[in-house]
């Protein structure tokens, strides 16, 4: 085995087949990046999912000066009695872990917390906005949050049940849709990539014709004559995943930009990144590696 | 080294045989000429021998292997012990004569040390002591076709095919070429050389295999080319 004849030579097809080599590099570039970006909006997505798992709950407001439900505008703020009752039906639900009563007070500190990006708002938001509420964890933030809300809803002092999954759902939603379109047009590029592949292989066994006729007629194993074709390849590939590593990283910066629009911080750890990075230079080698071995498979017979 | 039992080659949408039903032998260190017209199955005989085609029927045995027997994996190392040279040269282009001859030796792995030590010492037995730097299209044809011998010799084969090796090049140089041949014949290599050339089969008064329409028609040790051409 005699590497640096394997590289002499992959260096010359290389060099013959300029500009094939650029465009498959670049074709794997972008499709390994967008396929990239797919894995890191998805690990992005499980993250924000089990965070708010935990945290989402459904929030009950109550009636206060300012109404916003026809029901307040009706019965006026919600009373001692009323704030009772609706304690005791909310504790006794089986499906309610945990229920806690935030005054107005409190209310308004936890909205001025979540807030703190948009000073704006809160400059605009007199505390007596906000209204008191309970906060209910649930069992099964997905399952329970309708019965929940429909035992408590139109009992006197409530003003309106608010449930946050619903509105997760809807976000989650949102980025599911943006990283299936990612992942499929990854994939649309993963097969441009694929035959261009092929014709980059198939182009450099026939610039390198006389040299492999030679070959095979002193008696090169196939090994031989078909390895510096399939480390051409991978080469290619290889630079493909290295640019697509960059963008990947541009990507995950992008990533973490968006999260100042959200209440909680949740980036993507380095070692997210390392996963999908290894994951898409594993998909480089072993496209590129099979696509140049089944191509030489046809090409160059012994 | 080479037995040829009933051989028939047929190529595929053709009626007529390429060879039909050949039987013949060539013995270790023997130098034997294939002559016959243009289409009698010469570069069959020999695309046969490196089993770069198979027999229709019949059976080949060289140095000893069952060619219908040998894996394809295992073809290669058959071609190990067959150099080849052709008319046409086939040198590559890019690269000096030195790397040529190398460049035989590094396919099959050979290491650095073992191919510093033999291309040197191929290059003086074909005579082109002092050229081994040069590139192909600075060299005249006979010069060309010594670097190709080189090369089919270097690895040491046990028989060297020659298909046409003197049909480009003009009659003085040939005489060159094939005191060469002789050379490596006379190391006990077995050499085939298919060829037209008349006064070269003549001086050389070896065997002499003619080929007529894909059959044997004369096998003559020390003939001549004949009278009919």
């Amino acid at each position: 085995m005699r590497a640096q004849f394997v590289f002499g030579e992959v260096w010359v097809g290389l060099r013959r087949n300029l500009t094939m080599t650029a465009a498959l590099v670049v074709v794997v570039a972008i499709s390994l990046s967008l396929l990239g970006t797919g894995l890191l909006f998805v690990k992005q997505v499980d993250h924000t999912r089990s965070l708010w798992q935990s945290r989402v709950q459904i929030s009950i407001y109550l009636c206060d000066q300012t109404p916003l439900s026809t029901q307040c505008a009706k019965n006026g703020p919600v009373t001692a009695a009323e704030k009772a009752q609706i304690s005791h039906v909310l504790t006794a639900l089986n499906q309610v872990v945990h229920v806690t009563y935030l005054s107005q007070q409190q209310d308004y500190q936890q909205f001025r917390q979540e807030m703190a990006g948009f000073p704006a708002l809160i400059a605009n938001t007199p505390p007596a906005d906000i209204p008191a509420s309970f906060q209910v964890r649930l069992k099964n933030a997905q399952a329970d949050a309708a019965p929940v809300a429909a035992a408590v809803a139109g009992m006197p002092g409530v003003d309106s049940v608010v449930d946050d999954s619903a509105i997760l759902t809807k976000f989650y939603k949102l980025l599911g849709g943006a990283r299936d379109a990612v992942i499929v047009t990854a994939i649309i590029l993963i097969v441009a990539a694929i035959l261009l592949v092929a014709n980059t292989i198939r182009l450099s066994a026939f610039n390198r014709r006389r040299e492999t006729a030679i070959m095979r007629l002193v008696g090169a194993s196939n090994f031989y004559v078909q390895l510096p074709f399939l480390v051409e390849g991978m080469i290619a590939g290889l630079c493909g995943w290295l640019i697509a590593t960059g963008l990947l990283i541009g990507a995950r910066a992008g990533l973490d930009g968006l999260q100042q629009y959200f209440p909680f911080p949740i980036t993507l750890s380095t070692l997210d990144l390392a996963q999908v990075v290894t994951i898409t230079m594993l998909i480089a080698l072993v496209l590129c590696g099979t696509t140049s071995f089944l191509t030489l498979r046809r090409y160059l017979r012994v | 080294m080479i037995h040829f039992e009933g051989v028939t080659k047929t190529y595929p949408n053709q009626s007529r045989p390429a060879l039909e039903s050949v039987d013949l032998d060539v013995e270790k260190g023997e130098f034997v000429f294939l002559v016959g017209p243009s289409g009698s199955g010469k570069s069959t005989f020999l695309r046969l021998i490196l089993r770069e085609e198979r027999p229709t029927a019949g059976r080949i045995y060289v140095a000893g292997r069952d060619l219908a027997r040998l894996s394809t994996w295992k073809v290669p190392q058959l071609r190990r012990r067959i150099g080849c040279v052709f008319q046409d040269f086939r040198l590559l282009p890019g690269k000096s004569v030195y790397q040529n001859i190398a460049f035989a030796l590094e396919v099959i792995g050979k290491p650095r040390r073992f191919i510093r030590k033999v291309v040197p010492e191929v290059i003086d037995l074909v005579g082109l002591e002092g050229k081994a730097d040069r590139m192909p299209d600075e060299l005249s044809g006979g010069e060309q076709q010594r670097v190709a011998m080189a090369r089919a010799f270097v690895n040491r084969p046990m028989i060297l095919l020659a298909d046409e090796p003197t049909g480009n090049i003009d009659p003085a140089t040939s005489i060159g070429i094939m005191k060469v041949l002789d050379r490596i014949n006379r190391t006990g290599t077995t050499v085939v050389m298919a060829t037209h050339d008349a006064a070269i089969v003549d001086s050389m008064r070896k065997r002499v295999i003619e080929l007529e329409y894909g059959k044997v028609v004369r096998d003559q040790s020390r003939g001549v080319y004949g009278q009919a051409y």
